[in-house]
Order: C-alpha cells, then structure tokens, then sequence
C-alpha cells in the first residue's frame, strides 16, 4: 500500500551516505520503500521527479513565529505556511515572544497550537533567563522536558559573564543546546548598522564586528572551563572575525557550533543605503547587521570548510507599518524562509563553495542534531523513518516577487532579485504541504 | 551588495534637497549664486508671493526654524509652521502621515528636520511635494553646509565661480554626532577644497576618509596650514551630562593661545550653537577673524536661494 510515490528524484541523504537516482514510497507518514523502479500502479499518486532532487525534509532551527502576543506579523499557521513555500518540513522557533517562551506551560501552549494550525513541524526554543531578562535562570531541565529543544535568549545576549557560567551549566546537565545571539550591549548602544563607511556617511550609529567577536571569544572560554559538556551553538554569525574563534575551538575539540543566514552570505551593508545612497532601506536593517564583501567571503570559505555546519534563515517577520519607520526607529529582521533555499544555493553551491550533498547536509542532518531531533528520526531519509521530503529544482533560475511569499509578513530585501534553485514540493508527514510542481499526477 | 537586484526602486523627486551630495556640484552652485545675490541685493518679496512653504519640525529648533521661516516671509510665501510641541507630531503620529495631512492641505515645499536620520527621506517618499531637509540625526544639515561654504567663499573672494581649489578648511570637533560636518565636508570638497576633520579618536567615526577628507587628531599640527577654522559644537548632551569630555579642551578648543597660532588670513566659523568655554573662547568667537555672524546672515539668503530653485525651479519645469 503507497499513498505517494516519488518517481526517478536524485535521492540525496546525507545521513546515510546516499545520493542515487531512485523512486521513493511513502505509506500514510512513513518511508515505505526506497529503491530502483518501485511499483507504480499501487500508489494513490505519483510524483514525477526527474530532473529533481528529493531531500529529507529541510530544517531551520532560527525562525520567529511571533507566537504568542505578535499576530500582526506572523502566527503559528502563517508562519509555518511560509516555511513549506520554502522546502522547510521542520522550524524551530525563538522565545522573544510576548509573554516569553519561558516556562514549560508556555512551551506546550506553542506545541498545542502547533498541533491545531503548523503546516509543517515545529518545535520551541525556550528562553535561558526569566522573562529573557538576564537576571534568574530558567527552570532548563522543565522546559526541555514540556518539549523544548534548545535554550536561546535570542534577541538578546546573556550579557553576564555569570549568569552565562549558570545557564551553560544546566545546559549541560540535561544535555541541551545552548545557542547565544552574540552582542555585547555596551559596544552596541544605538547601534542600527554594519559600522563602517557606509553608517559613517548616513550618520547612523555602528554595530561593530568586536561586539559579536567578544561575547563568542568569552563564551568559548566559559564552555572551556566548564570542561566542555555545555553544547554551545553561535546564531546568524556575520562577522569574519567570529569565523576564525569558532575554527580554533573546534578544533580543540569544544562542542561548538555556528550558523550563518542567507542574508549575511549575499548581501553587504551598502544595501543600507541603496542606490539613491541615502535609501535608508529599513529592509536590510537586521541584528546582526549586514557587514562586509570580506565577511561574506569569510562565512563562504567557513561554509565550505566546515567551520560553520548549520544554516539558519532568522525569519524575523514586521509589519509593514514597523518598517515604514525611520530607519532607526523601524525594528530589526527580515523574514527568510521563503527565499532561504536559493539564496544558500547562489551564495554556495552556484559559487563553487559546496555541493549539493553538503547543502543539503547542512539544511538537514546538521540542524537536527544541534536540536536532537535526528533522535526523532528527522532529518534523513530511510525507510521505516518519517516521511519529511523537499523536492528540489536545483537548476531554476527564479527573480522574487510578493506572490512567492506565503506567510503574513513582506519585510525582506529579496524582492526582485534572482536566484537559482528553489523547492518544488514540501511533504509532511507523508502529505504534499506545498507544491508548484507541473508534473505530479494521479495514477 | 553582492546580488543584483533586478528592479530598481524608485527615482527620488529631483526637487528635494537632502544632502548636498545628491544635489550635485551645478545645482549646489546655482543656489550658492543666488544666495550671494540675495545679500548684495534683497529680494523683491515677490517671488514665493501666493506659494506656502510647509515647516515640520520633528526635533526642536530654533535657529533654523526662525531662518526658514524668514527666508519664506522675505519672498512673499505663506509658512505653514508645525512645530513637535503641541501639535499631533506629540500624539504619535508618523513623519509620513504628517507629511501627507500638511500635503492634503495643500503646500508648495516642505522643510522637514527630524531627530532620525533619514527622517526627511520618509517624507519626501510619502508625498509629491519638494522636501527640503532642515536636519536630520546625524546624517545631513545640506543647508548649513552650504551657508557655510557661501560665507568663507565669500570671505575669501571667490562668491562668483566657487571654486575652493587650493583652499583647507578644517572642521574640528564632534564629528561623530553632527550632521554640519557630514554636510560640510560634501560642500567644501564639491566646491574643490581640501578638507581635513580634527577631533579625538573617540569622536571620529568608523572609515571616516572615506567621506572623502582628510583624518587628525593633532589640532595643533593643522592650525598653521588651514584658511579656515570650523568649529563643531560639543553635543554635550550626547555623551552624558554636562561640558566636554576629560582632555577635551586640551586637545581640541579653540583657544586664544590657538587662535595666535593662525595665520593671519585664517578664519574662524562655527555652525552654532556656541559653547563658549567648551569648544570655542570669547576670544576667537568675537574676535575679527570670526566669520560666526556673517555665518548667520548667509543663512536667510541660503534658504531664500533654496525655496526658490525647489518651488520655482519645479513649477518651470527647469532641469536641475
């Protein structure tokens, strides 16, 4: 019994190695079979796949849902509606929501309401201080245990050298993740952009590459004393400088990861000022600010070395009244995950710096282990095993335009520009989520 | 960027006056032409005779208010004046929604001054009117700059082509916070000048050179070479609390002990407002090297010069 075939994809899947033309079956919400030339007349629908590429189920482990408190700019359902338009099958989403996601009854109210609305997975990141405040830690091990799969301020620095020991400690005692959004609030007072020439000109106040550099640099050493039990992972990494801290300590053995987003692997912070020079594009205004061509260089070359096995889109959804604001005054992010899959493609695979496999290594298999959710069995593609599977046209060339945004907000600085390779089909669980794919058919 | 984008956004109206960079070396010199006009021989009080000219002042003002408000009173033209105090601007409302409730009301140009950079920008996106910036954060004051180019050109005798060539001005102080200097620098450098800002480390923002000037910190290294002396107001209330920061005056103010080291032909500006005893003495404020208040009296002109090009020069349909 096949409820879906997939037919003659290039199945690739990191996790076991795979990467060979192959149909794949799937049975209600499980891999039934995988293999040459499976049978077609049992299945309720077949897919065609040539010429594509299917791949476990894409993960992003940084969105923003904005659930609960911030449904202007996105909800649960609109957001995850976003993430399927975008090949993703899993997301996992911060706690700056408002109230926080700070205790395990707010953690199973979001999985609840996943439950009812997600189109696809979701899982939440919990907040590693009350109120993501800074000051009292968090009940770690209840909130891991409600179904949280990581501890994230993010939004925020754990600024104290202190409380970081404490949180980082009860991260590794229940074995979690700890994953830090790294800026040092005193070197980023006012600070709305990349400092550089470019914020120089516009009189804008700089957010500079020490103030990232120096809160991985402390992080490092307190994971370091703590004797290396704290799993540590740096978020939407955009400073060059960061990449060679991050290499040192991996190579020394740490549990240290990073993540870098589309928009620090493409673009660079004279998006800021446009090509009028004084554009004041509120749309390339992101924490982390876009930086350099010499960063962007470097998270490329981290990328392809190894350094940096994660990829994240930081979906960060506003209204458009918010970034209708002065440039200073309009809040920071970007929405992501719709254009996220080609603009990693450009920025890597189009550039040489990686393959496909790689890509897709780091959009799958990667992510779910930082989360342990290859615990769950997501994440790789085997029989027996959940039936998550993005279908991939790795060749098209496609210019961005508001009708390919699913969710409910349009903030992002991808709008009319091209980019190469695209999802052309999200399964969930064994249903067709998302599809702009002509040649699915019945049988 | 790194990507291209395949559509661009777009033109800003060619009427605005943002910064001086966008304004071009032809136009910034037609108006600097007319503005030294205004001085030798006063305007009719015709030229803006039925047209209103719309004044929104998100951060307080005085100075610039009261020139632009003279400035279009001089030359026949209505002001619309909308203050922050009082007015909706304190209710919350938007730039942009205040721009288009004063463009529904019907207005030839807007003078816009906010405390975001950018700020004029958002207006002039919002509505089909010109937008004059009056200042905006730290970004630009492109009217100030080009009072302050017009009085040290005339001072120096070159009010008829405007060409600063072979010419230094310094600009010391807090650039970091002022968007004179960023205006200043543009000007003098498009009229030719060499431009050097003095200031401590900690007031020179990141890759400053690349504004196109030249970098110091050694006031004194600079004050036997220059021809003319800007000093920047401390923005004390920028950096916490009263007076200069510790050494500042040691480094950077204009003394009388400085003010000897000049030479002769050198002169001494300030966009104002003054702190005396801070950045500059009485001595050099008030002395006969101080072009501060002819600074001053360049402004009416300046902005007389500036609402004509934006309202006549649109109505005409003149290229800039």
């Amino acid at each position: 019994m096949t409820t879906l075939l997939i037919r003659a994809a290039r199945v690739i899947d990191p996790a076991s190695g795979r990467d060979e033309t192959a149909d794949i079956a799937i049975d209600n919400g499980t891999i039934a079979d995988l293999g040459a030339n499976l049978d077609a007349a049992a299945a309720d629908r077949v897919i065609d796949a040539d010429g594509l590429i299917a791949s476990p189920g894409l993960i992003d482990p940084h969105v923003h849902l904005r659930d609960p408190g911030q449904e202007r700019k996105e909800t649960i359902a609109t957001g995850t509606a976003a993430a399927v338009a975008g090949g993703f099958t899993t997301v996992c989403c911060m706690p700056n929501t408002a109230p926080a996601i700070d205790t395990p009854t707010t953690v199973r109210g979001v999985l609840k309401r996943a439950d009812e609305t997600a189109a696809c997975r979701v899982f939440p990141v919990a907040a590693g201080t009350v109120g993501r405040k800074g000051e009292a830690p968090t009940d770690v091990w209840g909130l891991i245990k409600a179904g949280a799969v990581g501890i994230s301020d993010d939004g925020d620095v754990i600024a104290s050298a202190g409380m970081m020991a404490t949180v980082l400690s009860l991260v590794a005692e229940v074995g979690t993740v700890f994953m830090q959004h790294c800026q040092e609030p005193s070197l980023t007072r006012g600070a709305v952009m990349h400092a550089g020439a470019v914020s120089t000109r516009l009189g804008l106040i700089g957010w500079p590459r020490v103030a990232e550099e120096i809160i991985i640099e402390r992080d490092i050493r307190l994971v370091a004393v703590g004797g290396g039990r704290a799993k540590y992972h740096v978020q939407h990494m955009s400073s060059g400088g960061s990449v060679d801290l991050i290499r040192r300590a991996r190579d020394a053995g740490l549990p240290v990861t990073a993540e870098a987003s589309p928009h620090h692997l493409l673009l660079t912070d004279d998006l800021v000022a446009g090509e009028s020079g004084q554009a004041f594009d509120t749309h390339a205004k992101m924490n982390p600010p876009l930086r350099e061509r010499s960063d962007v260089d470097a998270l490329r070359q981290a990328v392809a070395d190894g350094v940096v096995t994660v990829l994240a889109t930081d979906h960060a959804p506003h209204t458009p009244d918010e970034k209708a604001e002065p440039f200073e005054d309009a809040p920071f992010g970007i929405i992501g995950l719709e254009t996220a899959l080609g603009g990693y493609a450009t920025a890597l695979v189009e550039t040489g710096a990686i393959d496909w496999p790689r890509l897709i290594a780091l959009l799958t298999i990667e992510p779910a282990k930082l989360c342990g959710l290859d615990a769950r069995g997501l994440g790789s593609l085997v029989v027996g095993g959940p039936a998550d599977v993005t279908l991939i046209d790795p060749t098209t060339k496609w210019t961005v335009t508001e009708d390919d945004l699913a969710g409910r907000s349009r903030n992002t600085p991808f709008l009319g520009m091209e980019l190469t390779g695209r999802a052309v089909a999200t399964i969930v669980r064994g249903k067709v989520a998302c599809s702009r794919h002509q040649a699915a058919s019945s049988a | 960027m790194v990507v291209d984008r395949a559509e661009n956004k777009a033109a800003a109206p060619r009427r605005n006056v943002l910064t001086i960079r966008e304004l071009g070396h032809e136009r910034l010199v037609r108006i600097l032409r007319a503005a030294n006009g205004y001085l030798d021989t006063p305007p009719e009080g015709d030229e803006l005779r039925g047209r209103s000219v719309g004044l929104l002042f998100f951060e307080d003002s005085t100075r610039t208010r009261v020139s632009f408000t003279a400035a279009a009173q001089r030359l026949g033209a209505h002001v619309l004046d909308l203050a922050s105090g009082g007015s909706s601007m304190s209710k919350g409302e938007t730039i942009a929604d205040t721009a288009r409730t004063v463009a529904a009301i019907g207005v030839d140009a807007m003078v816009v001054r906010s405390r975001q950079a950018g700020g004029p920008g958002v207006a002039a996106a919002a509505v089909s009117s010109p937008v004059i910036s009056a200042g905006d954060g730290r970004h630009a004051h492109p009217t100030q700059g080009m009072i302050d180019v017009l009085a040290f050109a005339r001072f120096v005798g070159r009010a008829d082509a405007f060409d600063l060539a072979g010419l230094r001005v310094a600009i010391v102080g807090d650039v970091l916070n002022s968007r004179v200097a960023r205006s200043a620098v543009e000007a003098f450098s498009l009229l030719g000048a060499s431009v050097v800002v003095v200031g401590p480390p900690a007031f020179a923002p990141p890759k400053l050179a690349a504004l196109g000037c030249d970098v110091s910190n050694d006031l004194d290294a600079e004050l036997a070479s220059c021809d003319s002396l800007m000093m920047l107001r401390v923005q004390v209330e920028r950096h916490g609390g009263a007076g200069a920061p510790p050494g500042y005056r040691r480094g950077y103010a204009l003394t009388s002990d400085r003010l000897a080291k000049l030479r002769p032909s050198t002169v001494v500006m300030h966009p104002g407002p003054m702190n005396r005893g801070v950045e500059i003495d009485g001595e050099a404020a008030d002395g006969a090297r101080s072009l501060i208040t002819e600074q001053v009296r360049c402004g009416v002109a300046t902005r007389m010069a500036t609402l004509v090009d934006v309202i006549n020069g649109a109505s005409e349909g003149g290229a800039p």
